[in-house]
């Protein structure tokens, strides 16, 4: 029976699907121009998160339990939005420039929202793979958004053709663990988990999903489309994919894999260390050798994800809030950087490399201050948020007996301060003679202003943001 | 007490946020306005909280609950010896930067960025939780980076500024690990905590590991054999910097972690030894190099390296009267390197070289350096009535006295203080004394630089001739700190005739000699060092980015065959290990009463699949492709469930028009790949075909489940009135997928509108 409660529950993903029709709607009637469905798209953003936000204290499962709203979906929805609006707000300038801006790329940046809160808020893995689906659509078609650009359709084709293999694993995954437990709700299966985690089916069920899974967060070994997809991709795709793209993925995988399958110890939590150790190596070591800004924050997005991954392997409560922390802090810094990089961008794409941006400090000392803080946090240095969210995820694979991936986790980060600090030398302790480049547009602006005074809060005052979404502790 | 405290440590992190405004506003005079925040502080410590009866001061400010991290204060006699050098010495460096930084564009960032590092500095020794700890310890690495790096035209100063942080980052982190270790085997963080379970941790499993990381966090920060190399190197720093990091505070930090975890590792024969050893050998290490530079700074830097061996070696002894010598010797040697490192940076201010060999007869044109230098240099090298004299006493009394192998830790210090004497010598005799040089037109500068100079090294005197105001109030509730226990200390210039005493007079006649004789031997052993573990750095640091290099040619050949393979093979190493690990447990149904239509489309698709496979054209794998997609619809229908076939059927069609509009625009494989390729390849697809047929088998052994089945045929109409199941599953039971797809039709008429009105308007020309 659907009550008024079930509407409630999803108030969110109603706000935004009327939304993402109101901009449909007017794009067809062509009643306004893309700046019109960029400002309805900001409009139904601020909505949403704010009816999330109302949502923050409650909690229950909604449409026979095909999802459920709590304290933890209900933030993730607030930070997927926020993750849009900055988007939203770069990119206007961003394609503006390139003479590319249309409006479906607000209609395909809604939808794939509207996935993101999907997954964030399943009860039923059907449901999480309706949302993964819907997410990765509408990003594979982002990613070749400027479809006269060779660059960008073979960024667009990869992503699809690698991406449609892991939805496939992902879906033998869940009708494998259909076949073992009887049922694709989470809460039956977090019931009978007790009783079937020895199952063999079961458990090729689970390395099925972590493949899929894995592939969605750009783990280790299922990394390897992430660098030439974040390269190729334009870089407010990219920015988005990265983050709000990963933050979904992430909350499915420590929805299912902590809240529904409590893996703490088991084989499973240490094949996802295993994959999580390798993803620090491997991202970190290689990130250091990429004179590409985009392609080093891919790999130092792989990088991310190990670090990640240490908080889902932990399987503890800690591990949970650990991976919402990291995920707040990765996402509005990684945010900010990839604005600072769109910006900094020129329209044929050149712009990017390392050496543009020597000695930008000198020409643009705000933005080079604000792009040395980002690189700060995403090192994990304090105050900043990165730190706070590098020192969570560990403390919990340290409580749960993993204490050696926490030291791997440490010694890796010592590593990616070569490659993050390494950008700090290039704006500060070079002679600039490049050209110079105008300030950012408001919108841009306003996007580094946000991002950079959330990289400050929530490293300041962590305990507020655990709050939010972790009322009990 | 807890504003005092908080202003202690924050103040200078707000002065230094507005450091670039007071250059705006006061030009050079800008860093004088600024050390008034370190002067407020050493008047604090001196008149405001006074020597603490107990030697505790405690507050605690939450930050992050939930983890147990507090905003926590300790600050004990340790703390305060530190916190005096801290901002005493902070305060003449910045009067003196002013005028060495005289007009430089980036004065600004110089101030910022030390004032950054003083507020780290005072965190670090007043810090009451590890965590907290370790952040301003990694503070400190970092705002040195941009300090060393601060003369950013010079490409050794970057590469020294990234040497220096990676060595003490990378030491920095495994501080971390140590401590997490610590504090996991305590239970608490907090100071209070940890310095009270000194037993529980030593007799803890993780004591080994958790005592080596600490000690590899330690040993970086203070220069210790084998990371001792990134010091001298660190040179490059202009010479505030130099004097203030790189002798008085930064370097001392390693220093003061051992003695503040003292409590807790001290007391195992693996403290005492690799501790021990590790600063025996730096002590000998850094006076032998020492002797042979030719560059007053590195000559400078390379006995710091030895002076702090000798702290390092003290604390690795651990006994009350070394504790009580390394809290006067690091008294002494801040005081006089700090001196004679701004004296250097006045001679090359003034005539351009650092060169001993080039330099001479200064004492003429610049007599108040001299005079001040000389005095510094008195207690360097140990002589009455300074305060280096009585830490030499204390330290030859300590090493007489350790228990074990004590006359070869004495006969090591014997040589490294002769050396040092040397050195002293070498440093102001060769400098300011004897005849004249090339360089003429030098002369005294401001009074802001030789002032600072002037007062280090009158404190060293004054300190020696107040030797027990000294003992009472700073020396002995920091040894009371270290030990854990409530010392009494007393610090004399004359205790009478005794081996150690002798021991001193033989040190300073050796020197004496070894400088008389100075000029043939440094001949033999200049540029002479005998450790090379720079190499290892460097070949670390081009290992990582070869590799690094490496695997982007090897796994990310931007070919999307490549990728997919290795997806491919990490999905069968994940799934097809629990299979192998399960396979007794694992059931399956092999049935062999096959009908015969299904084995002949099974077989017909098995063809089709190959002849894709082995397809020359892609419209032949194409309708190769739609054979196999046909024959599972049949498949479908043969077992029952038409409207899967239906769905397979349309969509089979649809994929197979699509793709042929596509490939009539592509061109012919050309490229096949390499036959070895192409095995590897076909192996992979083998096996992982393999592996979907083992799946299939084990979940057809599973018992079928048909409640949905059986649920809508008693409930259509018991719930929902209706005969027809199909109906009701449309329009009762799922009646909001149905409203779903409506809503998805709708969505894509919508999106079908918009297309065709870009379609009408190309043609109409708009």
């Amino acid at each position: 029976m659907l009550t008024y409660t079930d509407f409630l529950l999803a108030m969110p993903l109603f706000s935004l699907t009327v939304t993402v029709l109101l901009i449909i709607a007017t794009e067809a009637a062509r009643v306004g121009r893309a700046r019109f469905s960029q400002f309805l798209a900001i409009t139904g953003l601020l909505v949403t998160s704010l009816l999330a936000g109302l949502n923050l204290r409650e909690s229950g499962v909604a449409f026979q339990g095909m999802i459920a709203t709590d304290a933890a979906s209900s933030y993730l929805t607030i930070l997927l939005s926020l993750a849009g609006i900055v988007t939203a707000l770069v990119a206007r300038p961003y394609f503006e420039h390139r003479d590319a801006h249309r409006g479906e790329f607000y209609i395909l940046l809604l939808f794939a929202i509207i996935g993101m809160v999907l997954m964030a808020s399943a009860n039923d893995l059907i449901t999480l793979f309706l949302g993964i689906e819907l997410m990765s659509f509408c990003l594979y078609v982002l990613a070749g958004f400027e479809r006269t650009k060779d660059k960008q359709n073979e960024s667009a084709l990869k992503y699809f053709l690698l991406g449609a293999f892991a939805s496939a694993f992902l879906l033998y995954g869940i009708a494998l663990i259909y076949g073992s437990v009887g049922s694709t709700n989470l809460d039956a299966i977090a019931r009978a988990y007790a009783g079937i985690s020895n199952q063999p089916l079961f458990l090729l069920g689970t390395a099925m999903l972590i493949v899929g899974l894995g592939f969605k967060v750009a783990a280790v070994p299922f990394h390897m489309w992430a660098p030439d997809v974040y390269e190729g991709a334009p870089t407010v795709v990219t920015g988005f994919m990265a983050t709000a793209g990963k933050s979904a993925a992430f909350a499915a995988l420590a929805i299912v894999m902590i809240r529904t399958f409590d893996i703490g110890g088991s084989t499973t939590a240490d094949v996802l260390a295993l994959l999580a150790a390798a993803s620090m190596v491997l991202g970190n070591v290689v990130a250091i050798a990429q004179t590409n800004l985009k392609r080093m924050l891919a790999y130092s997005s792989v990088a991310h994800a190990g670090y990640l991954l240490a908080g889902v392997a932990a399987g503890t409560a800690e591990g949970f809030a650990g991976v919402f922390l990291y995920l707040t802090a990765y996402t509005v810094t990684t945010l900010g950087a990839f604005a600072v990089i769109g910006w900094h961008e020129r329209t044929n794409d050149e712009g990017t490399s390392l050496d543009d941006y020597v000695g930008l400090s000198q020409h643009q000392p705000v933005i080079a201050a604000v792009m040395a803080l980002y690189m700060f946090s995403l090192t994990g240095i304090p105050p900043f948020a990165g730190f706070i969210g590098k020192y969570y995820v560990f403390m919990a694979a340290v409580r749960a007996d993993l204490t050696w991936l926490a030291i791997v986790g440490v010694l890796t980060s010592a590593v990616s301060a070569f490659y993050y600090l390494r950008v700090i030398v290039m704006m500060y302790f070079r002679e600039r003679d490049g050209e110079h480049i105008p300030l950012p547009r408001i919108p841009v602006m306003i996007a580094l202003g946000i991002t950079a005074a959330l990289v400050i809060v929530v490293g300041v005052l962590p305990s507020t943001v655990l709050q939010l979404f972790m009322p009990a502790m | 007490m807890t504003p005092l405290l908080l202003y202690i440590v924050f103040g200078a992190f707000a002065a230094a946020v507005i450091a670039p405004l007071l250059v705006r506003w006061f030009g050079d005079r800008a860093s004088a306005v600024l050390a008034i925040v370190p002067a407020s502080v050493v008047g604090i410590v001196f008149f405001m909280l006074g020597p603490p009866p107990d030697g505790l001061l405690q507050a605690t400010i939450p930050w992050i609950p939930s983890l147990g991290i507090d905003l926590s204060f300790w600050v004990d006699g340790l703390s305060i010896i530190f916190v005096l050098l801290i901002a005493g010495i902070g305060t003449v460096v910045l009067v003196y930067a002013g005028a060495y930084l005289h007009d430089h564009r980036d004065l600004g960032r110089f101030l910022t960025w030390i004032m950054v590092f003083m507020g780290a500095m005072l965190g670090l020794v007043t810090s009451g939780n590890l965590l907290t700890l370790f952040l301003f310890w990694e503070l400190t690495s970092i705002s040195s980076y941009f300090l060393i790096g601060f003369l950013h035209d010079d490409a050794a100063s970057r590469k020294s500024a990234l040497q220096a942080l990676l060595i003490t980052g990378a030491g920095g982190l495994s501080l971390l690990a140590g401590f997490i270790l610590l504090g996991s085997a305590v239970g608490s963080y907090e100071l209070s905590a940890i310095l009270t379970s000194g037993d529980a941790f030593r007799s803890s499993e993780w004591y080994l590991p958790g005592l080596l990381l600490i000690l590899i966090g330690a040993f970086t920060k203070s220069a210790q054999v084998p990371f001792h190399f990134w010091l001298p190197n660190a040179m490059a720093a202009p010479t505030p910097v130099s004097a203030y990091l790189h002798s008085a505070t930064m370097v001392k930090a390693g220093v003061f972690m051992l003695a503040r975890l003292h409590p807790v590792l001290n007391g195992t024969s693996e403290f005492h030894v690799l501790v021990g050893t590790a600063g025996a050998a730096t002590m000998i290490l850094g006076a032998v190099s020492a002797f042979g530079q030719r560059d007053l700074k590195r000559l400078l830097a390379y006995t710091t390296v030895s002076a702090l061996g000798t702290l390092v070696l003290l604390l690795g002894i651990g006994t009350e009267t070394a504790v009580q010598a390394a809290m006067v010797f690091l008294l002494a040697h801040a005081l006089y390197k700090g001196a004679l490192f701004l004296t250097v940076g006045i001679v090359d201010h003034e005539t351009g070289t650092r060169d001993v060999e080039s330099l001479g007869g200064l004492w003429r044109m610049m007599p108040m350096t001299a005079l001040a230098a000389t005095l510094a240099a008195l207690s360097m090298a140990g002589l009455p009535p300074m305060l280096g004299f009585i830490g030499k006493e204390l330290l030859y009394e300590a090493k007489l006295a350790a228990p074990w192998a004590p006359w070869t830790i004495t006969a090591l210090g014997v040589t490294a203080n002769i050396l040092t004497v040397a050195v002293a010598a070498l440093m102001t005799l060769r400098t300011f004394g004897g005849a004249s040089s090339s360089v003429r037109t030098a002369h005294d500068p401001s009074w802001q630089m030789w002032g600072g100079v002037a007062l280090l090294a009158s404190l060293g005197f004054a300190a020696g001739m107040a030797a027990d105001l000294v003992a009472t109030h700073i020396v002995g509730p920091a040894t009371t700190a270290i030990r854990g226990e409530r010392v009494e200390t007393s610090l004399g210039l004359w205790h009478g005739v005794n081996p150690v005493l002798l021991l001193s007079l033989a040190t300073l006649a050796s020197g004496a000699a070894l400088y008389a004789l100075h000029r043939p031997i440094r001949r033999m052993t200049a540029g002479w060092r005998p450790w090379k573990a720079e190499r290892a750095y460097d070949a670390a640091l081009a290992g990582m980015l070869a590799s690094a290099r490496k695997q982007t040619l090897w796994l990310q050949s931007g070919q999307i065959s490549t990728y997919l393979a290795l997806t491919l093979l990490a999905t069968l190493l994940l799934v097809g290990l629990p299979i192998l690990a399960f396979w007794p447990q694992l059931s399956m149904v092999v049935a062999m009463d096959l009908a015969l239509l299904p084995t002949v489309i099974a077989g017909m698709m098995a063809i089709a699949a190959f002849l894709a496979v082995r397809a020359k054209t892609s419209l032949g794998s194409i309708i190769a492709l739609g054979v196999v997609g046909y024959g599972i619809a049949v498949l479908f229908l043969l077992y029952s469930a038409p409207d899967l076939a239906m769905t397979q059927f349309a969509v089979e069609t649809l994929s197979v028009v699509l793709l042929m509009l596509v490939v009539a625009k592509l061109p012919e494989f050309r490229q096949m790949g390499s036959r070895s390729t192409r095995l590897w390849q076909a192996g992979l697809a083998g096996a992982g075909g393999a592996l979907m047929t083992l799946l299939v088998l084990f979940v057809t052994a599973e018992p079928a489940r048909m409640t949905l089945a059986t649920f809508y045929g008693e409930a259509s109409y018991a719930l929902a009135n209706g005969r027809n199941i199909v109906n009701v599953i449309l329009v009762d039971f799922r009646g909001l997928d149905t409203l779903g797809e409506i809503t998805v039709l709708g969505i894509a008429a919508l999106g079908a509108v918009a297309l065709l009105r870009l379609v009408v308007d190309k043609e109409d020309g708009r």
